[in-house]
């Protein structure tokens, strides 16, 4: 019967822990390779509109080949001080003639892109991540502008839908 | 001396530094790609040459009201029957494919290029710059015309190029290409929402798609997705493979061309 007395004197085994820092490295270089980095804190409030076949950016944002403008209300103060309540954002400032600037934004975007940047005026994509409720009349102004300036490529931003949801179109 | 062994560096807190690092990554990044539709504004004009009026058979006009209300040609499409858009685009494109009679009147007829009509016009194109080049003077007209000779050639030389690709993979000798002037109008209002213009961007868009990645696979067993992906990810580089696969797409287009015009909202 004294196979099975307790052994009160044992301690419980402790857990060989040596190759935990390989499981965590592991999860760190996966995290490394599959995220990007958030590009700046937005100030507008952005719900992007949803699509299907939407074309992948990445490959143009790693050849900096694509701006981005945000288009909404403000987060913090007063929306009615804007044209129609939508505040643009550059790159990280609200600015105050709204669409207006987006010419003069492009330009000093073009002109500051490193030296071995090829791709001409016409191709570099203006991408529009404008809130779902935004209205089109703002973004047509913006046309116009990059029509002037000859920058003729845009982007409509929006995100994947799925294919059992519906639209997310307000009803009136 | 005696030999003193090196003593081992205790590990025990790598783990944390590990963590740390990983924290740091979770916080600052995101997961989400950047998705967007990429379009292209058609290039400014000095001069305004009143253009010939397009027949009305051409237009697939779409139009979204300040309330989200859709009118593609003469139906009304409520919000939530969006997805409808779809099919009614491509019947705009397929009915008259492969028709050279008993056409329906009110959509786009197709007009069927062989690679003899094709070197027929690019003969031309040679003789009349021929005519031009020979001259001793030229005038500011004449180098126009001769510019627009030399456009002319390129543009015979690539179709030539498409139709003799098209034979090769199809087996067939003549190339259905709709007509020239069709597309598709989309007119909204300065209160048109952007989640509703942009939804029926999606629905042109899965229309168009699905038709090329159709003739596509079918064609060169690969789809148009798949070709246009691997294209914008490696245009810079001069390989034959990306060389190929933008051929491939230029065909594609030319059979499947997507021509969506944006309406500048007045009201």
């Amino acid at each position: 019967m004294s196979k099975f007395r307790k052994n009160d004197d044992k301690k419980a085994p402790g857990i060989n822990t040596s190759s935990l820092p390989d499981i965590v490295f592991m999860l760190l270089f996966f995290f490394m390779v599959a995220t990007t980095t958030k590009e700046i804190d937005p100030l507008v409030k952005v719900d992007p509109a949803q699509g299907v076949g939407l074309n992948d950016l990445t490959p143009f944002k790693q050849r900096s080949e694509v701006d981005f403008l945000y288009l909404g209300e403000p987060l913090s103060g007063d929306a009615s001080k804007f044209d129609q309540g939508i505040a643009v954002q550059y790159d990280g400032i609200i600015h105050k003639d709204g669409i207006e600037h987006i010419g003069k934004w492009k330009n000093d975007k073009f002109s500051s892109k490193p030296e071995e940047f090829t791709a001409p005026r016409e191709e570099v994509i203006t991408c529009f991540k404008a809130d779902e409720k935004v209205p089109m009349g703002i973004i047509f102004q913006a046309r116009d502008i990059l029509q002037e300036e000859n920058f003729n490529s845009i982007g409509y931003y929006a995100r994947e839908k799925g294919n059992k949801n519906g639209y997310n179109i307000r009803q009136q | 001396m005696a030999k003193r062994e090196a003593p081992e560096i205790n590990a025990g807190s790598m783990a944390d530094i590990a963590f740390l690092l990983l924290i740091f990554f979770l916080v600052t990044t995101t997961m989400d790609k950047d998705l967007a539709y990429l379009r292209t504004i058609p290039k400014k004009v000095e001069d305004q040459k009143p253009q010939d009026p397009v027949q009305k058979k051409n237009i697939y006009k779409i139009n979204i009201n300040s309330k989200q209300v859709i009118q593609a040609r003469d139906s009304l499409i409520r919000p939530e029957n969006i997805e409808s858009l779809n099919s009614r685009i491509k019947h705009f494109y397929l009915i008259n494919r492969d028709k050279k009679e008993d056409r329906a009147l009110n959509y786009p007829y197709y007009a069927f290029g062989t690679k003899a009509a094709f070197q027929q016009k690019l003969d031309i194109a040679y003789n009349g710059l021929d005519a031009y080049e020979s001259k001793d003077v030229l005038t500011e007209r004449d180098e126009k015309i001769i510019e627009q000779f030399n456009n002319e050639i390129q543009e015979w030389n690539k179709k030539i190029e498409m139709i003799e690709l098209y034979t090769k993979f199809s087996g067939k000798k003549e190339m259905p290409e709709i007509a020239l002037q069709a597309h598709i109008r989309l007119e909204s209002f300065i209160k048109t929402d952007y989640s509703a213009y942009v939804a029926v961007q999606s629905e042109v868009e899965k229309a168009v798609t699905e038709l090329r990645d159709e003739e596509s696979e079918a064609l060169f067993n690969i789809t148009y997705t798949a070709m246009k992906k691997y294209y914008q990810q490696n245009k810079l580089e001069n390989t034959p493979k990306v060389r190929e696969y933008r051929k491939y797409m230029d065909l594609i287009e030319l059979l499947y061309p997507l021509r969506l015009i944006e309406v500048k909202p007045n009201r």
